[in-house]
């Protein structure tokens, strides 16, 4: 074990240790109580400037050999979920002062930041139940009545079976290769043996719960709609990029074939229909975003299909186009007296009139979110559905377009609300968030860079 | 070089307007009017400089700009001026001055979204037209439909939202079928030629077999189709069209209608050769049904909007027989034909929508005898009435005379070879000329002649802002009417190239293949 290795390889990791202890010891200090922000950001975009800077000096290296490893493409997944977590956090200013909820999401991201150089199962399993524990204490933090310990606990027990049913694959893969490094994993894929096989499916199981993959998708509506709003970000946007390319880092380039690839096929293509459909009919924002993202899974998974190399490249993009335009909505999404109120998609109507900015970043949101070019949702799934036609699952990439064309409808429908729909009158209270319009003008920053540059950024993932 | 920049000015102009409005406030209505017009109003002298400019003895790509913008893809931003594309640049830009100074008084609402989307839509639409990369044409043509989707559905009529709504999905849908058949395209181009290219040029090289072919040109076709829009994929222009606002009635029906045919022009037909050449006779059928329906649907209305909005089905129906005839003079005539319909059916929707800011109906029946009431009105209805039948010296003539005349050139032809399928379609053709004058007679005597009756009481004249509108546009159809050897001349290279593309064969060639395999 090499030392400078130790410190290099998990450099981001480290930050984020760093910023949980000034944020825990800054809380413990005596005087008036101090709320975690500022310095949980800085150690934020401290980790995910350097995650980015490692990966772009092409940095590589083992502390743990069979364990932990990171190679650059490892890294600049990290740096971007960590980037996308710095508009997440500014999103938590208002509703919670201390230093509770910076901590538990950095820890979060801790966890993400090991399943996404983990090499052996126990790492990957550390790392999983890292980052789901925060998670479910951030579903609770905002407690407001029994949707939310409900909501919380519908997460916390599907969490639960997710790591059973992790624990049971590897196990089984154990007992089959002898082996739990991830290796095994794509060894188990393509083995004759049945006990490797459903281990394989089991593994791939953990990940579509984690995801929230039809039919595995029932808790997340009732987890989105019972969270805050920065918590529901978060759920969104950073534990399901995070699930997602360690699921692509666990394939490891490896071709998909058999009745792997008809898993990989027929569930995502369920989500996005089913995930399309159902959010025709929510009247809460929340729960419509849960079934987008639903929807969206499926596109993800979808990226498993193409061939190897492409994959990391489609997942990274679409996690970061996907990901900056939910927050720029939950950034966007105006605040009232009581949450239920906010969560209302109808509380939107007429909302041009009242809030314009507000109305327009929404709009932009949920024309990128459908897939309507120019906005960089429209070059995402571009990416995947090219990358799924050219190896060869033709039939899948047109059914999973169709599918596609399916969510069209409720996006707009937000759209028309806001802006063709006679409105509520403004009660007048729906104090904006402080860090609303940094935090949309972030996202709108970069969605506006992902647009122009598309090219540049597919060409550094 | 300063000729290649002068593309991507206009091209961005409308863009930079929108900045300029953004930084306008709200408040400041007449400002955002009046910059807005100025934008336009540059954009159009500048597409007339670059129209005088094009040289139409040189074939190929005129201003052309072409940067690498997704290399990894083989995505280029490319663009620029041919033959197809010309007369319809300028006849976008000709309309966007018109447009927004038409809007002038009908929009009091939201002025500064109402324009920003006009510019945004201009910006499109330009994009559209002279984008000469695949990727880059999906991109802008999928992007028109946001700012429609806001112009119909704010400023709408009663049913904007059901109107948007049917508009939006309709087309979406044809969008999407399309997106699965260009990624098809390419890769499979990728897969053969080892170019992985979305460029048109390299795209006309493409060997597919026949039925691959078949399949793709469907897809393509079901997207192009429902823009231009052939029956039966017609029913959600009505819709869309009454409950539009008169400024997005008159790009939709100047602009957007075109696009479908020149997507056939431009992409379906070359793309596909050999598929096209097979079922040509279906979309001559279709064709001509959609000149044939279209005209009756549009002389049982009695809503003057939706007269005008079934007599673009029928007059598009004409731009698809002149380009599926592969007859020179039949595509000439379908491009003249496409300008024509931009002029005329544009002034006949402003005219709509400046009757009905003064008395609020659309209702046939409440009118009558405007001809004495609002006498310089009537003058330039008669005009537009006139020159949409097709009387000679006006546009209308122009395109219809040609396109039937290459219909009728091509069918002689295959008639004497035994198949009169082809000449059945170019008679029934002319049957809707007849079908034309009868419509457009019968709403033009009954709207303008016999008692007076004017809803509301007794209502001014045009203006001088209306009138100057008017004039343009007379002008523009007497011009084209008139003098159109001079536009022809321009488009004359790429009707050749286009006819050059559909005629020749690019199925693979099976022996090669064979070869190739026993390798």
């Amino acid at each position: 074990m090499n030392v400078r290795d130790l410190v290099v390889a998990m450099l981001p990791e480290h930050l984020l240790l760093a910023g949980i202890v000034v944020v825990i010891a800054r809380d413990l200090l005596p005087g008036k109580p101090r709320d975690g922000f500022v310095p949980a950001l800085a150690f934020l975009l401290l980790a995910a400037a350097s995650a980015a800077f490692l990966s772009l000096i092409w940095y590589q290296g083992s502390p743990f050999p069979g364990q932990l490893s990171v190679t650059p493409s490892d890294l600049m997944a990290k740096a971007v979920i960590l980037a996308l977590a710095v508009p997440v956090l500014m999103l938590t200013r208002d509703d919670f002062a201390d230093g509770r909820f910076p901590v538990l999401l950095l820890a979060s991201l801790y966890g993400i930041g090991l399943i996404l150089s983990a090499d052996s199962f126990l790492t990957l399993f550390v790392g999983l139940e890292l980052m789901s524990l925060p998670v479910y204490a951030l579903v609770v933090l905002a407690f407001r009545g029994p949707p939310s310990a409900e909501a919380a606990l519908k997460y916390l027990v599907l969490g639960g079976v997710a790591s059973a049913t992790l624990l049971m694959g590897a196990a089984l893969i154990f007992g089959a290769g002898g082996s739990l490094s991830t290796a095994a994993f794509v060894a188990a894929l393509g083995s004759p043996d049945a006990m490797a096989v459903a281990g394989a499916m089991l593994v791939l199981a953990a990940f579509f719960l984690k995801a929230a993959i039809v039919p595995f998708h029932a808790w997340a509506p009732d987890a989105y709609e019972g969270a805050s709003v920065p918590a529901t970000a978060f759920m969104a946007v950073i534990v399901k990029g995070g699930v997602l390319l360690a699921a692509v880092r666990l394939f490891a380039q490896a071709p998909l074939g058999g009745p792997v690839a008809d898993l990989v096929a027929v569930l995502p293509l369920a989500s996005i229909v089913w995930g399309n459909l159902a959010a025709m009919r929510q009247s809460s924002f929340r729960r419509m975003i849960a079934y987008s993202s639903i929807a969206h899974a499926g596109y993800l998974f979808y990226a498993l299909l193409g061939e190897g190399a492409g994959r990391t490249q489609a997942v990274l993009f679409y996690v970061l186009a996907y990901g900056v335009m939910n927050v720029l909505a939950f950034a966007a999404l105006p605040r009232r007296e009581r949450d239920a109120d906010a969560d209302r998609i109808d509380s939107l109507r007429g909302l041009y009139s009242r809030a314009p900015f507000a109305s327009l970043m929404i709009a932009v949101a949920m024309l990128s979110l459908a897939g309507i070019p120019p906005l960089p949702g429209f070059v995402a799934k571009f990416l995947i559905f090219k990358n799924v036609m050219e190896a060869g699952y033709t039939l899948y990439a047109v059914l999973g377009l169709v599918g596609s064309y399916l969510g069209i409808y409720f996006y707009l429908r937000v759209i028309q609300l806001m802006f063709m729909s006679a409105g509520e009158v403004d009660d007048g209270r729906g104090a904006p968030r402080r860090l609303m319009r940094s935090a949309s003008l972030l996202s709108l920053g970069a969605a506006l860079a992902l647009m122009i540059f598309p090219g540049w950024f597919i060409a550094l993932f | 070089m300063g000729d290649a920049l002068l593309l991507d000015v206009v091209l961005f102009l409308p863009l930079a307007g929108v900045a300029l409005l953004i930084a306008l406030p709200s408040d400041r209505e007449d400002s955002i009017r009046h910059a807005s017009l100025a934008v336009m109003l540059v954009q159009f002298l500048l597409a007339g400089w670059l129209y005088l400019r094009f040289d139409a003895a040189s074939d190929g790509l005129q201003f052309e700009t072409r940067l690498p913008w997704i290399a990894a893809w083989g995505v280029y931003y490319q663009i620029g001026l041919d033959g197809y594309n010309v007369l319809l640049v300028l006849l976008t830009a000709f309309l966007g001055p018109l447009v927004v100074a038409g809007a002038f008084s009908a929009i009091r609402k939201d002025v500064k979204l109402f324009y920003g989307m006009v510019l945004l839509l201009q910006f499109a639409m330009v994009g559209t037209f002279v984008a000469q990369d695949l990727f880059l044409f999906y991109l802008f043509w999928e992007t028109m439909l946001i700012p429609l989707f806001f112009i119909i559905g704010i400023w709408g009529g009663e049913r904007r939202i059901y109107a948007t709504f049917k508009f939006v999905l309709y087309t979406a849908f044809g969008s999407i079928v399309m997106l699965a058949a260009v990624i098809y395209l390419v890769y499979s181009l990728d897969a053969t030629t080892g170019v992985t290219s979305f460029a048109f040029t390299d795209l006309y090289r493409a060997r597919l077999p026949l039925a691959t072919q078949v399949v793709l040109l469907t897809a393509f076709a079901l997207s192009f189709a429902i823009k231009v829009p052939m029956v039966p994929l017609h029913t959600w222009l009505p819709d869309a069209h009454v409950e539009a606002p008169t400024a997005g009635s008159v790009v939709l029906a100047g602009v957007l209608l075109k696009m479908g045919t020149y997507g056939f022009m431009k992409l379906g037909f070359p793309l596909f050769p050999d598929a096209a050449r097979l079922l040509a006779p279906v979309f001559g059928t279709l064709a001509v049904v959609s000149i044939l329906y279209g005209a009756c649907l549009a002389l049982v209305q009695t809503d003057i909007k939706k007269i005008i909005a079934y007599s673009s089905i029928s007059h598009l129906g004409y731009v698809m027989l002149g380009l599926i005839s592969l007859d020179l003079i039949g595509i000439q005539g379908a491009i003249v034909q496409m300008v024509s319909h931009g002029l005329t059916a544009a002034g006949l929707f402003l005219m709509v929508g400046m009757i009905y800011e003064r008395c609020h109906t659309r209702e046939l029946a409440a009118y009558g005898g405007l001809a004495k009431a609002l006498p310089v009105y009537s003058v330039f209805f008669m005009i537009l009435t006139l020159a949409s039948i097709g009387l000679p010296t006006t546009s209308g003539f122009t395109g219809e005379f040609l396109v039937l005349l290459g219909a009728f050139g091509a069918s002689w032809q295959a008639a004497a070879q035994g198949d009169t399928l082809r000449l059945a379609l170019a008679v029934a053709a002319v049957g809707g000329v007849v079908l034309g004058a009868l419509y457009m007679l019968s709403f033009a005597g009954r709207f303008l002649f016999g008692a007076v009756k004017v809803p509301h009481g007794t209502q001014a004249d045009l203006g001088f802002r209306e009138s100057a509108i008017l004039v343009a546009i007379v002008v523009a159809i007497f011009w084209l009417g008139l003098f159109p050897a001079e536009p022809l001349r321009k488009t004359e290279l790429a009707a050749k190239a286009y006819q050059q593309l559909v005629m020749t064969a690019r199925v693979p060639d099976a022996a090669k293949l064979a070869r190739e395999e026993r390798r």
